[in-house]
């Protein structure tokens, strides 16, 4: 003992009184909360955050989130093995037949994204609800109109979890409580709508300053889609109100990013180029930059053949994954500009600055074709083995179906390449989303204001020749063909699982090689892993 | 007296000159001269202590090796001790005369083992412990200094899954696996320097190498103690005259076994639609038949009695069997000590430095594995230019190779001092500082044609910067205190204060779009990217400290029973606020039986120890922040027209973050028979590492993140080790001798779930090994609560249908096609986890020849054959294929299924070191020895592993799976001289 008393003297003499067990941890290269927020800059840092989070969840940049099991479990877009390629363990053929399991990865990743951006969200609302803005130069103002965007963008993602989960816990501190209990699709609707209304006229209005916010146009747009979803959801109709907050963003009470109101473009590619955040259609967007701020919408990796990329003079390869299935191509009639424009078929030409020579004018395939061109065909099958017939989801070859062009980087030599903004929400579904619920308060049965407001969104579809037969009249314009007329506008947009769910098709359609599939598909299961911790979760039905 | 003459065997060989200073001068005495010689080749041995025994009076030989000494009158005797010689104790005789021949020795029970924080002798020691000195280590050329010990130390595993690439590191792992997501690694000393830079060693420069095995011993270490602790003493300066030492050598590789790939011509019979019209052998050109490696070092030491110094320089130049895959490093090493105060004070101080550069370039697997599947009639040039085919893993190697370059350009550097003083009579008190600082510049730079520029870069060229700076700062303030009471009862003791200090810093950056490729990177803000705002940069910074309080006290008694006591008080900065403080205790204890009666009278055994050891370890080795919140940027978004970075908090906080614990018990039989021609340990071992960190799924919501790090896990090893070493041949002209280590080893994942804090966390598997693309065929390995780690998980292979489909066996014994097998259809179908290690040395020595044949092996593995399930598949067409996909597994006509079709018995023995050398029998004023050897390594395996090489990477959790491209296993050959003058 007397040693050991020696032993800290001399330790104690030698290394001076303080530092000698001082083991607090001091930090470089990241941020304490405690000495952060002190400006403006800082504070809209952590405001911003979970819009750069949503690229991981919301749009297809190579993650499994809210995109990817809207888009691959539908009746248009298919991630189909190809030879020795994308069988990814069987997870995009699960999504595409709904045979996903509680334990699945394709359940629980959307989950874990869509959750860690409210994580965000509510660390950002109770950091700056805590601060002193006056401190730091800025108003009271400022702050409620802070915190009253970040309550809508927390709002947004409770939409979507409610959209593929329906029954979820709500949040709303980090931490607390520590194992939060199930809300009903009921509640959790009520709370998204509470937090919509409370805080939609303290957003700002649309404009350039606000791109890729949530402005007003963007609150209403939410609370659009909330309400024309509220029967199915919930068994409460809320036609009226969904025609009122449409009214409110087609009006240009919500604001514009060019003029006095948002406008549809009468070019359909011009919502999706490389500059659209400057685009009048478009309500709610990923703001990507890739020249300013080296943040793109990466759609190439889910998108791309391997090669594709000499077709755009752009630099970045494919994993040769997402294709259109045949049934979805051929809803497209012929004369459809979409079809042509947003869709990638037959052979595929090289953009001429890649090109050796005058002669070497077309793409080269490099897996079954490999010393042919690449020529992409509707057919998901083994023609080069010789298949006939529909083929099928593990029957794919490199140039299978048609292929994805709605959003084009632009090449490599653009002073705008790879700026796209990622459209979440955009006029003509607002316009659509009326007409829906005109039609459906209408029992169903369109009338000529429903007619108009889908004509003023199809027309530019078509060349004016072609117009007089592609027009719809209240007779064609059905609950059906909407559905169709809205997968042909947003195909590739994320929107497919929920309008196949809200007109009743989701599960009772047939398409391609899929069958229909159990009621209980149309919500993912509440992933296993999470109701192992937390007891206060109740599983969805048919997946107990 | 006793007092003195314990201390100064205590402190040992290092502090010889101390005894100086004790001696006495005795009345009524007589001169005794004489002079001692080194019993091999009757070289003079400077700096041999010579002491009378039971008095504290000695001197030690000079540099010609003659020594005086006054002895008492009477029935005195002189005791002959030196460093790696057996000691001697003889009557003083009475003709004042007496001429010594020392041998040679390893297995000396005076012997020093360094045991952290000082040494004890080997007879004192009470833990498992392997001590190995140069001569026990692996002759040729080393490409790290763990060579030396590879199959040496029982129970460690040294793995190099890259060969003999002169820039890649071998693994480590002791007495298997004892971590999720932490270090494995055993803790590096060199010289009291925890976490020492292996670069700084060369193989000249080592005097021994000490493994602490079980956590008995490595409890010393404590948070850092998991792992076990190889501690590493370098040579130190030697009394006398200027002596020299020069060791030289030169290497060549040749490859092992060359993968059976396609030729061009079969390639264009199989494939005739895929012919491309050129032949190439890529493999053949990727290899560097020229290559020759090269070791020369020198080293001088001398001094007087109060004071003396080592110098060694070197220069070695590593060359690969690969192009671009070199290393050439120079550097050198100094010791000194000096004593002062009457021998009161010493001082000893090492500096060391390395400068190393490495042309990483080449040698990589990827540039391999292009060797083997590129299609070998894809030309390589086209109009004088590489081309760069495109396609699904496709590129130019050899182009790569020619259009682009990496170099590392590294300095290292260690120094430490030690300064001990004794302040009252058996107890000294030691200031030990050490530090060690790491740093490097990285290079790359492509040009514009290459392809990662065409492919990432607009074609518009890359370079790239990178700097890394790692220091390392040790305080060690200890007491040693010994005592001998009665001349029965002795007890050493040792504690302290120790401050470890390391910080991290990296910056880095890159451009694109140069004028001309004739800057390479020696102009980077000529870069248009950089204007264009496409140019990366980026910097990091990291820091941690460990404090502890420390003290280790050993008891024996009469040399019969030895007991060791260890605490450790450690804290770790990377530690939760709850949780800071860490205590390591372990207790051991020695019985040497052969002293007792009942063992003492049997003629045939001389050595007869029991050892039984508990100990209680820790693991901080993961990275610092884990228990803070931190707020990390997260990409840039729009905001008045600027695109700052966004914020937000990075991780949930877990203030309870802490130490994985070890708990370890040994018990463990030293023996030594038939006068040391049987001699040999063995050692038992059960451990349990508890509280292992890993990220466990947490509430989601309303935590942040979906994982937080969490001490749960808990794994068991057990084994036991077996060491014998015998001397079958004795005789004056001819000896053989033999060494055995064996260890079988047994790994378990016990427990992964749990609770914590009354919250219920669950991890159902963990997965490791997840197979490449195409096809993403999953985690191979699968490890669950209850079983062993390094399982493969997977399907059972049934056959083939008649279409060459696989089929599998389903969960009820029918077969099945691949997507009909359900996840209940799956097993465990082999393990990658060695469960026995063995090595079997043999020494033969016939005159001046010296033959060692070095067998090592490793057993109950299985491997999986990755190349074989690519490759050797026909529908990797396009690409080439192996000869097999036509052979072995010709019936085969699927993508590839990963089950126990492509697992493979990976057991094996290998040749690994047969070394011949000549001693020439000089007689000469300038040189002292001259030895001549040859040494072949790799020289044959013995294995059932169709794949290249079945060493495969076996440390770690991620174990026995091959690599589609493989640096080329080499067959090497040495010849050096070493020569003393």
């Amino acid at each position: 003992m007397q040693k050991k008393h020696m032993v800290l003297g001399l330790a104690a003499m030698l290394c001076g009184s303080v530092s000698c067990t001082n083991l607090d941890e001091k930090v470089y290269s990241e941020l304490v909360a405690d000495s952060y927020y002190n400006n403006r800059t800082e504070v809209m840092t952590a405001v911003l955050r979970p819009f750069t989070h949503a690229n991981a969840w919301a749009a297809p940049t190579g993650q499994v989130g809210y995109w990817r099991v809207s888009e691959l479990s539908g009746d248009q877009l298919a991630w189909p093995q190809k030879g020795i390629h994308g069988f990814d363990g069987g997870q995009w053929i699960r999504l595409h037949y709904h045979t996903w399991t509680v334990e699945d990865d394709i359940v629980w990743n959307p989950w874990r994204l869509i959750f860690w951006g409210i994580g965000f969200c509510n660390n950002t609302i109770s950091d700056l609800e805590k601060l002193d803005f006056n401190k730091i130069g800025m108003t009271d103002a400022d702050k409620a109109s802070i915190i009253a965007e970040t309550k809508a963008l927390r709002a947004w993602h409770y939409l979507r979890l409610l959209d593929l989960y329906g029954i979820i816990p709500i949040v709303t501190q980090v931490g607390e409580p520590a194992k939060p209990h199930t809300a009903s699709r009921k509640e959790v609707w009520e709370f998204i709508e509470k937090e919509l209304r409370e805080n939609v006229e303290k957003l700002q209005p649309l404009g350039p300053s606000m791109v890729g916010r949530v402005s007003k146009a963007a609150g209403y747009a939410m609370l659009a889609e909330l309400y024309i979803n509220s029967q199915k959801w919930t068994g409460v109709v809320k036609w009226d109100e969904c025609v009122a907050v449409c009214n409110k963003i087609i009006n240009g009470e919500a604001g514009s990013l060019k003029g006095a109101a948002p406008a549809l473009e009468t070019d359909i590619v011009k919502p999706f180029t490389n500059v659209n955040h400057t685009s009048p259609e478009n309500l709610f967007q990923i703001a990507y930059n890739q020249t300013k701020g080296k943040f793109r919408f990466g759609f190439h990796g889910d998108m791309w053949h391997y090669v594709q990329w000499q077709a755009y003079n752009a630099v970045d390869r494919g994993n040769n994954g997402i294709v259109v299935v045949p049934s979805a191509y051929d809803a497209f009639a012929d004369n459809d500009l979409r079809k042509k424009t947003w869709m990638l078929i037959d052979t595929l030409k090289k953009h001429p600055t890649v090109r050796a020579n005058e002669a070497d004018s077309v793409v080269m395939a490099t897996e079954e074709y490999k010393g042919k061109p690449l020529v992409f065909v509707k057919e998901i099958r083994r023609n080069s083995e010789g298949e006939t017939g529909a083929g099928g989801m593990t029957r794919g070859e490199e140039n299978s179906g048609a292929r994805f062009a709605k959003y084009l980087p632009g090449t490599k030599d653009d002073a705008e390449f790879w700026n796209n903004d990622f459209v979440l929400y955009r006029l003509a579904e607002i316009i659509l989303y009326k007409a829906e619920a005109i039609m459906r308060k209408n029992g169903g049965v369109a009338n000529g204001e429903a007619v108009t407001l889908v004509n003023s969104v199809r027309q530019r579809a078509f060349l004016p020749t072609d117009w007089t037969s592609a027009a719809y009249t209240t007779a064609t314009l059905t609950l059906d063909e909407l559905l169709a007329e809205r997968g042909r506008e947003f195909i590739f947009e994320g929107k497919r699982r929920q309008d196949l769910i809200r007109f009743g098709k989701f599960t009772s359609a047939t398409w391609w090689d899929h069958a229909a599939s159990s009621a209980k598909a149309e919500l993912f299961p509440i992933p296993a892993r999470q109701i192992r911790l937390n007891q206060n979760l109740k599983q969805n039905e048919g997946y107990n | 007296m006793n007092t003195a003459s314990t201390f100064s065997r205590r402190v040992g060989w290092m502090s010889v000159l101390l005894t100086l200073f004790c001696s006495v001068a005795f009345s009524q005495s007589r001169t005794i001269r004489g002079k001692v010689t080194d019993a091999r080749d009757n070289t003079p041995l400077p700096g041999v202590t010579v002491k009378i025994v039971k008095t504290a009076a000695g001197t030690v030989t000079g540099t010609d090796g003659t020594y005086s000494i006054s002895v008492p009158a009477g029935n005195t005797q002189l005791e002959f001790s030196f460093i790696g010689y057996e000691t001697l104790t003889v009557p003083a005789g009475s003709d004042g005369t007496l001429n010594i021949s020392l041998p040679l020795s390893s297995k000396n029970l005076e012997d020093v083992v360094v045991v952290g924080y000082g040494t004890l002798k080997k007879k004192e020691i009470t833990n498992a412990v392997t001590s190995l000195r140069p001569e026990n280590f692996n002759a040729g050329v080393a490409r790290s200094p763990m060579d030396l010990i590879q199959g040496k130390v029982p129970g460690l595993s040294i793995t190099r899954a890259n060969g003999n690439n002169p820039n890649s590191g071998a693994t480590f792992q002791m007495r298997g696996i004892t971590s999720l997501s932490g270090s494995r690694d055993p803790l590096i000393v060199i010289d009291g320097v925890p976490g020492g830079n292996l670069d700084l060693l060369m193989q000249d420069d080592i005097a021994s190498i000490d493994v602490l095995r079980d956590g008995s011993a490595a409890a010393i270490y404590g948070t850092r103690g998991n792992g076990g602790v190889i501690l590493i003493t370098t040579k130190r300066g030697r009394t006398g005259e200027p002596q020299f030492n020069l060791s030289t050598a030169v290497q060549r590789d040749y490859v092992a076994k060359k993968p059976r790939y396609l030729t061009a011509d079969e390639f264009r019979k199989l494939a005739p639609n895929y012919d491309e019209g050129s032949n190439t052998d890529v493999y053949d050109m990727l290899i560097n038949k020229g290559n020759l490696s090269q070791y020369y070092t020198l080293s001088a030491s001398g001094g007087t009695d109060k004071g003396n110094y080592r110098a060694a320089v070197y220069y070695n130049k590593g060359e690969g069997i690969a192009k671009r895959n070199s290393r050439d490093q120079y550097g050198g090493r100094l010791n000194i000590n000096s004593t002062g105060l009457k021998g009161r004070l010493t001082l000893q101080s090492n500096l060391a430095i390395n400068f190393n550069k490495a042309d990483l370039l080449g040698g990589n697997n990827g540039d391999f594995e292009q060797a083997v599947q590129r299609n070998p009639t894809s030309p390589l040039m086209k109009d004088g230019k590489y081309v760069n085919p495109n396609g699904y893993n496709v590129y130019n190697p050899i182009g790569r190779l020619e259009q682009e370059l990496s170099f590392r350009d590294q300095q290292t550097l260690q120094g430490d001092a030690k300064v001990s003083l004794e302040l009252v009579k058996d107890l000294r008190a030691s200031v030990f500082g050490g530090i060690s600082r790491n740093t490097y510049n990285d290079r790359q730079f492509r040009t514009k044609d290459s392809k990662s520029s065409q492919d990432s870069y607009e074609g518009r060229g890359y370079a790239y910067k990178g700097n890394f700076m790692m220091l390392e700062k040790t305080l060690d303030l200890t007491l040693d205190y010994v005592k001998t009471i009665n001349d029965k009862h002795r007890i050493t003791a040792v504690g302290g204060y120790s401050y470890f200090f390391s910080t991290t810093e990296t910056y880095n950056m890159n451009n694109s779009g140069f004028l001309t490729d004739g800057f390479q990177d020696w102009n980077m803000g000529n870069g248009l990217f950089l204007r264009e705002g496409k140019a990366g940069m980026g910097s990091y910074k990291s820091e941690y400290a460990l404090i502890a309080f420390f003290g280790r006290v050993n008891y024996s008694f009469n040399d019969r029973f030895f007991a060791q006591g260890i605490f450790r008080y450690e804290g770790s900065t990377k530690f939760g606020v709850n949780n800071k403080w860490a205590p390591f205790p372990a207790f051991s204890a020695g019985w040497n039986l052969h002293e007792e009666s009942f063992v003492k009278n049997v003629s045939w055994i001389d050595q007869l120890k029991l050892r039984v050891g508990y100990g209680e370890t820790g693991n901080s080795g993961f990275s610092s922040y884990n228990s803070l919140i931190l707020l990390s940027t997260g990409g840039a978004y729009p905001l008045d027209g600027q695109y700052p970075e966004t914020v937000g908090p990075s991780r949930n906080p877990n203030p309870d973050l802490q130490w994985e614990k070890k708990k370890e018990l040994n018990v463990g039989l030293d023996f030594s028979l038939v006068k040391g021609r049987l001699s040999g340990s063995f050692d038992v071992y059960n451990r349990t590492t508890s509280s292992l960190a890993t990220n466990y799924d947490v509430s989601l919501p309303s935590n942040v993140t979906s994982q937080t790090m969490l001490n749960i896990g808990t794994i068991n090893n057990k084994g036991f080790e077996i060491v014998l070493s015998a001397v079958p041949v004795d005789k004056k002209n001819f000896t053989y001798s033999t060494d055995i280590t064996f260890n079988r080893q047994q790994n378990e994942m016990t427990r992964i779930s749990g609770n914590l804090k009354g919250n219920q966390y669950r991890l159902e598997r963990l997965t490791f090994g997840d197979l490449p693309s195409p096809g993403a065929l999953g985690p191979a390995i699968r490890v669950v609560e209850g079983g062993a780690l390094g399982n493969f998980y997977g399907k059972r292979f049934a056959g083939f249908t008649d279409n060459g489909d696989f089929l599998f066996y389903k969960k009820d014994g029918s077969k099945a096609v691949a997507g009909d097998i359900k996840e209940e259809d799956l097993a465990i179908i082999g393990n990658g986890v060695p469960k026995m290690m063995f090595s079997w040395n043999n020494n033969v020595r016939y005159k001046n020849w010296d033959l060692s044949v070095f067998w090592r092996g490793k057993l109950g593995v299985d491997l999986l054959n990755l190349q074989d399930m690519y490759f050797g598949n026909r529908k990797w067409l396009p690409n080439n294929l192996l000869m097999v996909a036509l052979t072995k597994h010709g019936k085969l006509n699927a993508a590839p299924q990963y089950s126990d079709y492509y697992l493979e018995p990976g057991g094996f023995v290998k040749l690994d070191n047969v070394t011949l050398a000549y001693r020439f029998p000089i007689k000469s004023e300038y040189i002292r020895n001259l030895r001549a050897y040859v040494t072949g390594r790799n020289l044959a395996t013995i294995t059932k592993y169709s794949g290249m090489d079945p060493e495969l990477q076996d440390n770690g959790l991620t174990t026995g799976i091959d690599n589609r491209g493989f640096y080329p296993r080499t067959r090497s050959f040495t010849v050096g001289i070493t020569m003393g003058f």
